[in-house]
């Protein structure tokens, strides 16, 4: 054991003396791979931050049933089991909402109380509001308007509105840009798996006559690719700290344009960096991906210098 | 402890070359002996099978109780550890002080620095130039860098050690020294297999294995 971790520690020292007798090459290079890597760190960063707003946003439909403004309380209150008769089969949340409540929800999200105040007389009506839950296929989209259709034949109604399809939309949306970030993704690492397959390759051949000593005087391959090895991982580590450190720099610019567009709707939504645990796991990528382009390349290159 | 068997090497090059045809013959443990023959008579293919750098066309070459031939390559690594290589040009890694060049043998083989240090340097007293630890090989003498390369190959503590030509292009002085060196190894029981074209050295020579065209000529028994 003790041998093994020798022959690492060899390995990564080995590593870091031809960090340090080309740096310039290497920052190149390291410069090179965060280029490729930042693009899709910007984007894992964005999806990140857009998740938590669409995973609030349900996309299970919802049934909001508007009353007409002269119906009773009673009225309203006794349209629930017809209205539970009809989702019978269906799981379903039924919720009223007298209008007293509604004014009150209307003034403390939309932060116009003041304009609201100016209305005198609550304009909005009794409503019921109804979350159906397992509604996924296109064929219970249909379920559901037939159910809205079926309400809106109820006495009392003046208005049956199915708001779920701008969620499935956004929903839809972000699906498409998780896939073209993945797409993305693994053009991106393909060019860093080539630049680093490039650099090791010149690496090898400058290291030529070290590599054929070192195996005339007894190294296994292992010994003599674990340095190689150790570059690529490092190369990729330090190219996916460039990328992480630039998309967090890029954040500020971005936040302070996006606070104004905010503020319109009055939302205080801002970009923030990874969490501490994202941004290990791309740094992990980020080694990954040269680990796996120095791999490939010692095992091509080293071959034909047997 | 080295043995050929009916070995005959020829290469795969346009020419057909047969380096070696039909060679026989046994190195006993403990013996000094000498390759001699003029340039292409197959004396460093000779010493590149005992290191399982070329392999044998046909016949067998064993090593140690080893068949060369047959050894797995992840073996080859453990069967060289044993053995001591000196070339004719060297090769010293002419970036790094000699000191990390004689080192190398032992840290491949995952030695602890320090340990590997204190027997590099010993080696290098060995071949008087311990002095010189810290100097780049391209700041010495050409008989100062072949002892280095004889250092590398005695740090290892090998069974044998096979010197390719490594008095060539040497002066008698360094020659002698280089010599001398090996010949000092030899008394301490490790085998010496040793090339040369200089017949002043295969004079006081107890065996010479002399070689032609790829023919053992003598000396094979």
């Amino acid at each position: 054991m003790n041998i093994w971790f020798r022959q690492h520690r060899f390995a990564l020292g080995a590593a870091l003396s031809h960090v340090r007798k080309a740096p310039g090459s290497f920052l190149f290079n390291v410069l090179v791979v965060a280029v490729a890597l930042a693009l899709p760190f910007a984007g894992v960063t964005l999806l990140d931050n857009v998740r938590p707003l669409s995973e609030e946003l349900s996309v299970d439909p919802e049934i909001s049933l508007f009353l007409k403004p002269d119906t009773s309380r009673d009225q309203a209150q006794a349209l629930a089991p017809q209205l539970q008769q009809i989702l019978h089969g269906s799981r379903a949340k039924v919720n009223f909402v007298p209008r007293e409540q509604a004014l009150a929800n209307l003034k403390e999200k939309s932060g116009l109380t003041d304009v609201i105040e100016t209305l005198g007389d609550n304009p909005l009506p009794d409503s019921y509001v109804m979350k159906l839950e397992g509604f996924t296929t296109r064929t219970d989209a249909g379920r559901v308007d037939g159910i809205a259709e079926q309400m809106r034949a109820l006495p009392g109604v003046d208005a049956v509105q199915v708001d779920s399809a701008w969620v499935k939309r956004l929903a839809a949306l972000l699906g498409v840009l998780r896939l073209v970030l993945l797409l993305l993704a693994l053009t991106l690492g393909v060019v860093v798996i080539a630049v680093v397959f490039n650099t090791i390759r010149l690496q090898v051949l400058t290291q030529r006559e070290e590599i054929a000593v070192s195996k005339l005087l007894g190294a296994t391959d292992n010994f003599i690719h674990r340095p190689f090895y150790y570059t690529g991982a490092l190369l990729g580590l330090c190219a996916g700290a460039v990328a992480l450190g630039a998309v967090s720099l890029a954040l500020r610019p971005l936040n302070t344009a996006i606070a104004e567009f905010a503020r319109l709707y009055a939302s205080e939504f801002q970009l923030s960096p990874l969490a501490p645990l994202g941004m290990a796991a791309l740094l992990a990528i980020s080694a990954g991906l040269g680990l796996v382009g120095a791999m490939l390349s010692v095992q091509r290159h080293l071959a034909r210098l047997k | 402890m080295i043995e050929f068997q009916s070995v005959s090497k020829k290469y795969t090059d346009s020419a057909n070359t047969l380096a070696l045809a039909d060679v026989s013959l046994n190195i006993a443990k403990g013996e000094l002996v000498y390759l001699a023959g003029p340039s292409g008579a197959g004396k460093s293919t000779l010493m590149k099978m005992v290191a399982a750098i070329e392999r044998p066309s046909s016949g067998r070459v064993i090593v140690n109780g080893q068949d060369v031939g047959r050894i797995r390559k992840a073996g080859i690594p453990f069967l060289r550890r044993n053995l001591g290589l000196i070339f004719q040009n060297q090769r010293l890694l002419n970036d790094r002080h000699i000191l990390a060049n004689v080192m190398l043998p032992l840290i491949v083989t995952g030695a602890h620095k320090a340990q590997a240090e204190q027997r590099a340097r010993a080696a290098l007293d060995k071949v008087g130039l311990e002095g010189r630890a810290l100097a780049l090989p391209l700041e010495l003498s050409g008989g100062e860098q072949q002892r280095v390369a004889i250092a590398r190959a005695i740090v290892n503590r090998p069974q044998i050690i096979l010197a390719d030509e490594p008095t060539a292009n040497l002066d008698r002085a360094a020659a002698d020294k280089v010599i001398d060196a090996l010949h000092a190894f030899h008394s301490v029981g490790v085998t010496c297999v040793i090339s040369t074209h200089d017949e002043q050295i295969l004079d006081s020579a107890a065996r010479v294995i002399r070689l032609e065209h790829g023919h053992l000529t003598g000396g094979g028994a």
